[in-house]
């Protein structure tokens, strides 16, 4: 496959260095907001996204192999990283029963109470049904509105 | 024993007795009943190990040739053991200063620096030999005695540990050749005395006591650091004996002989005058006298062989020791010494006066104590030889006599069943012959009859004193003739610059000459002191034969705390009676009349001054004042007859005789009061009010402050909220932060 | 930040679609109440940041690469926002494998093809999909409450346009004055002189035997690098079993003894 554009571009390396910057920023903006432990890990993987798209812009600029080797090590301890905090996932889970990220603040001040979700508004009588998959290991119940619901997912 | 030198056996007469409380300490509740063991051990071989001492020292002195042998060569050892401090270039010594000692090596480099060192040396003299054998003796035969004594006491190993100890710091006190070392010491001596004073402390009064004597003596301690300071500033050393300074020269010690042989070595004058009067506040503190005497009546509340030891023998005559060592610095101040007797014989007068009214019988022998240390302290007042070698001989004969009856007292209040009331018992001799024969020679010896030792001592105060009152009959017959015509005795001062005219060459800035006419020190002053100390002897007997009369004499009463048990005491009490009461009844004759102890004394190198050797007499009977002193004890020996002999007597009489006086000296003058009054009470007052300000503004700023953190965390506080993400928002915020900064500063 | 004046006016185009992308964020985050005008505007304010974002980009030689890129970074940008975003975490983790396809179309124009391969072959089929294990292992029924409110949406926001109005600024600059970013040689070190990037040499990443190349690389010079990276691959493994069979034992007797003596 031929190169589209000759190394040391200056505008290739400014335009991939804009999307790994906003890739990156979107991923901290969701780390910090989102409380689904899952999607705290998913905006995590996407600030690597970010710097890896950084990296081999800096490695094509520079023409140098070091971006390229320290993306597949980046790979390597998303992986490693992938694995260990899901099991902590897991045995959080399975202790509170929720992948909330607030469910433990036990490490705050003695004096305040715990923090608790405001009201949520009951915005609509019926809720909306949104995907969901089936329990592992579990036979799901025979549901007809679920299979009804079947091609949104 | 003859193969070990005079320095080791020196060392082993404190020694011993350390190693003894040290021992009694560890072992005290192993041996339980027999801690004595360690504690008797070691003061009996301190003991022997003294004896020892005196009768080597004696040995070099050399017997007195004839009445008034030529002038004996100062005896004096120093062991020093270790140096406490050593700070180089401390002092240099002012241009002309007492300090720049001319007539020594060291007058060439008087501008040089000198080191501050502090030796801790010991110091073998007749003086220190005699008193250390006086302390451990005694503390021998008291140390017997407490067995029997404290027997059963919950407190018996912790006794005979303080006891130890506190033989230990008094022969450490006398050997000590340091001002700072003496000072250490004298205050060892303090601490052991409150641990004794307070040995009962669950009794609220002994605490109290205790606490007193502690406060008291702390004023008299300060006098004596104020004198430590001004002889370092003086003198640029603290040292009583000579040093050799490490570049061959000899830096002369405050005591030295090196100062003591320059006429003009000592300084007088009003910085003189300063230290001695300062000495004399820290002997007044520890040796009772006017006007810091309160503590000792009620130092009473202490076991009985404490009182007997510290209380009556020894502690209290440190002050004694202290102002016959600093001897040469009195000389050169006519009006301190004159101070010293003013002191003395109006403390033994007043203290005479209260004992008069007392119904205590220890109390009684303890302002009989505070008076005949008033004797002591008249006596040294005088300034001659004779003077301060009849201190120490009276503090000899004291210290026998009065331990006997002190031991007797406790041999009473042991058998009575603690009460030591004298109106609650009487005619005990028939119940305990031992003790009312001792205590019967023990009161004829305070009272100064004939052949026991009290008179002797007794006399020769009196004839000091009297020779310095009518100094014409100085070295004459003394018939008591009037000195109106008597031409002003020279002051001791100008004698002895003129006697020694050579050695005055480089010190013409501080010659004696310089210092003003002495105020106190005329005859007329001794004239009523001599009065005053007559009628001492006269109340001295009366007291002693007031408590004797009522105690031993009349019908029997015991009082119903004793049971029916009243009792003679058992051997171990009644053989330290029996062994005090031999020198009591002799050692006055003995030394009187061998003139043994005046001859041993004045090869003391504080003692062969010039100055002080120039005050020599010879030694005289003065049988005019026998008969004088010898017809007031008689006169008071029979008023107590009178008073109370064979019938039971409560005081009604004495009331009689004294009025309203009666109840002021029962009130002890109401010296006590006087001092709650004008320094308790105020000082109460200024406490309260710094208390009502610390509590109020001082408690409430500090908590002020103290809030104001607390405050500021409380707002902070609500961040503290446990959530992951908050915790991770404000991490990223505080790295933006950082970022931002440094963009800003690397925006160029 | 007061800039040089030829960074100025790309750098107020960056500010503006900086501030509307964190307005559009803030709109779009779930904030418990739904709110369909509210939603409009963040997506309308989403799309003018992203015109802003197209506007301050450099233009690229010719019109096709020009195309090719802004459509794969435009999946990348815009499914990345949609991950976080959508409420559902199984449409968060659809999105975030969209947005990796797109990363990979990025990877691949930077000619690193080998590793835009690897990216979607490690992150999609492996990683997303064990995501998505647990997720089937551990969602509740319906919408979580913790699903459908966010953390400090508008701080967070803040934090994040400042991040990047930061990073972009900089990368402004930095390729502004393009002497600033080429490699110092020793030479340019000594005279001082501007280097211009170097020419295409044999280590060129963008050469015909790349992926052997990059294997060159990896196993020559960073091997050891790579025989730890290995290490790391084996401590996890092992620490994640023994997290899961420890932790699956303490629950156990955490369950025991909450049933008082256990009915089990």
């Amino acid at each position: 496959m031929m190169p589209l554009l000759a190394a040391g571009s200056t505008a290739l390396l400014h335009n991939a260095l804009l999307v790994g910057a906003i890739l990156f920023a979107l991923g901290l903006v969701g780390i910090l907001t989102r409380r689904n432990l899952i999607v705290m890990f998913l905006s995590a993987e996407l600030m690597l996204q970010g710097i890896s798209v950084s990296l081999v812009a800096w490695s094509r600029y520079h023409g140098d192999w070091g971006g390229h080797v320290l993306v597949i090590f980046v790979l390597t301890v998303a992986a490693c990283e992938a694995a260990v905090a899901l099991v902590f996932v897991l045995q959080a889970f399975s202790r509170t029963g929720r992948l909330d990220a607030a469910a433990w603040q036990a490490l705050r001040e003695a004096t305040l109470s715990r923090s608790v979700d405001h009201a949520l508004p009951e915005s609509d009588a019926v809720p909306p049904r949104w995907p969901r998959l089936a329990r592992a290991g579990v036979l799901p119940p025979a549901d007809e509105d679920a299979a009804l619901e079947r091609e949104h997912v | 024993m003859q193969s070990l030198s005079p320095a080791t056996l020196l060392v082993l007469v404190p020694l011993l007795p350390l190693a003894g409380a040290v021992l009694t300490l560890l072992l005290g509740r192993l041996l339980g009943s027999r801690a004595h063991l360690p504690a008797i051990a070691g003061i009996a071989a301190a003991a022997a190990v003294a004896v020892t001492l005196l009768l080597g020292t004696s040995n070099q002195v050399g017997s007195a040739h004839g009445p008034h042998a030529e002038p004996v060569r100062p005896v004096e050892m120093i062991t020093t053991l270790w140096q406490w401090a050593s700070v180089q270039d401390a002092y240099v010594p002012p241009e002309g200063s007492a300090a720049a000692l001319p007539g020594t090596a060291v007058s060439g480099a008087g501008g040089a620096a000198r080191a501050f060192t502090i030796p801790v040396a010991l110091r073998l003299d007749p003086l220190t030999a005699t008193l250390l054998a006086i302390i451990t003796c005694i503390g021998l035969v008291v140390a017997v005695y407490s067995v029997g004594y404290m027997h059963h006491d919950p407190g018996y190993p912790r006794f005979f540990a303080v006891f130890s100890l506190f033989v230990f710091s008094m022969s450490m006190l006398v050997a000590a050749s340091n001002f700072l070392v003496v000072y250490v010491f004298w205050e060892a001596v303090g601490a052991c005395s409150y641990l004794l004073i307070g040995f009962w402390f669950t009794k609220p009064e002994a605490a109290r006591a205790a606490k007193k004597a502690f406060l008291v003596n702390r004023v008299g301690d300060f006098g004596l650091a104020i004198a430590t300071f001004l002889l370092w500033m003086t003198y640029g050393t603290l040292d009583f004996h000579d040093t050799l300074s490490p570049d061959g020269t000899i830096l002369p010690g405050i005591l030295g002989q090196t100062r003591l042989a320059d006429a003009g070595g000592i300084v007088g004058g009003a910085v003189g005058t300063a230290i001695c009067l300062c000495l004399l506040l820290a002997a007044c503190g520890k040796s009772a006298q006017m006007p810091l005497h309160v503590w000792l009546p009620d130092a009473m509340e202490g076991p009985t062989p404490a009182s007997a030891l510290i209380h009556a023998a020894t502690m209290v005559t440190a002050g004694i020791y202290l102002v016959a060592r600093s001897a040469p610095l009195f000389m050169a101040c006519p009006d301190a010494l004159a101070a010293v007797s003013i002191v003395g014989a109006t403390t033994a007068l007043v203290a005479g006066l209260i004992a008069t009214v007392q119904n205590d019988l220890k109390r009684v022998l303890a302002y009989s104590t505070i008076s005949q240390l008033g004797y002591m302290f008249a006596s040294l007042g005088t300034g001659t030889l004779l003077g301060f070698t009849a201190a120490i001989f009276h503090l000899v004969t004291h210290a026998f006599f009065k331990a006997l009856l002190f031991l007797g007292a406790g041999s009473v209040m042991h058998s009575m069943g603690g009460v030591i009331d004298m109106r609650r018992f009487g005619g005990l001799r028939r119940i305990m012959p031992i003790t009312a024969a001792t205590f019967l020679v023990g009161g004829l010896a305070l009272a100064g009859v004939a052949p026991f030792s009290g008179f002797f001592s007794k006399d020769e105060i009196l004839a000091t004193l009297h020779a310095k009152g009518w100094p014409n009959a100085h070295g004459e017959h003394h018939d008591a003739a009037p000195a109106s015509h008597a031409s002003l005795p020279l002051p001791p001062g100008e004698g002895r610059g003129e006697g020694a005219p050579a050695t005055r060459l480089a010190s013409l800035t501080r010659s004696p000459a310089a210092a003003p006419p002495a105020v106190l020190d005329t005859p007329e002053t001794f004239r009523v002191l001599f009065w005053m100390s007559l009628v001492t002897a006269g109340l001295t007997a009366f007291y002693t034969f007031r408590a004797v009369f009522m105690t031993f004499t009349g019908p029997i009463r015991v009082p119903e705390e004793a049971g029916h048990h009243a009792h003679e005491s058992p051997p171990v009490m009644a053989l330290p009676l029996i062994i005090l009461a031999v020198p009591s009844a002799i050692a006055g004759w003995w030394l009187f009349s061998s003139q043994w102890l005046a001859h041993f004394l004045t090869a003391t190198p504080s003692f062969s001054a010039p100055a002080v050797t120039a005050t020599a007499v010879p030694h005289a009977f003065h049988m005019d004042l026998a008969i004088q002193g010898t017809l007031a004890a008689a006169i008071g020996i029979v008023i107590a007859a009178i008073g109370h002999l064979g019938r039971r007597s409560d005081g009604p009489q004495m009331e009689r005789f004294l009025g309203p006086l009666q109840t002021f000296f029962a009130n002890r003058c109401y010296i006590d009061q006087l001092y709650a009054g004008l320094i308790v009470r105020p000082l109460e007052g200024l406490a309260l009010l710094a208390a009502l300000f610390d509590r109020f503004v001082i408690d409430g700023l500090v908590n002020g402050v103290a809030r104001l953190p607390a405050a500021l965390g409380g707002v902070v506080r609500r961040l503290q909220t446990g959530l992951l993400q908050r915790y991770a928002l404000a991490g990223v915020m505080g790295v933006l932060a950082i970022v931002f900064v440094l963009a800003w500063r690397l925006r160029g | 930040m007061n800039g040089s004046l030829p960074a100025l006016t790309p750098g107020l185009l960056l500010a503006g679609a900086v501030t509307a992308a964190a307005v559009s964020l803030w709109l779009l985050l779930p904030r418990g109440a739904e709110s369909r005008l509210a939603r409009s505007l963040g997506l309308v304010l989403g799309a003018v940041a992203l015109a802003g974002f197209i506007a301050a980009g450099r233009r690229l030689g010719s019109l096709g690469e020009e195309a090719v890129f802004l459509t794969v970074a435009l999946v990348a940008v815009v499914s990345g926002a949609a991950t976080i975003v959508t409420r559902s975490p199984v449409y968060s983790a659809i999105w975030f494998a969209l947005s990796l396809a797109g990363v990979a179309g990025v990877l691949l124009v930077l000619g690193a093809q080998f590793l835009g391969v690897a990216t979607i072959v490690v992150y999609a089929g492996a990683i997303l999909v064990m995501f998505l294990f647990v997720l089937m292992l551990a969602q509740p029924s319906g919408l979580a409450p913790y699903d459908r409110v966010s953390n400090e949406p508008l701080l967070s926001a803040v934090a994040g346009a400042v991040l990047l109005g930061l990073l972009s600024l900089s990368i402004g600059r930095l390729s502004t004055d393009a002497s600033c970013c080429a490699v110092p040689s020793k030479a340019a070190a000594v005279t001082g002189a501007a280097q211009p990037p170097a020419p295409p040499t044999a280590d060129d990443p963008l050469a015909v035997d790349q992926v052997a190349r990059l294997g060159g690389e990896l196993f020559g010079r960073h091997l050891l690098a790579v025989e730890v990276a290995g290490v790391l691959l084996l401590a996890a493994l092992i620490g994640a079993i023994a997290v899961v069979t420890r932790g699956e034992a303490a629950l156990e007797q955490d369950r025991r003894l909450a049933a008082g003596g256990g009915n089990r």
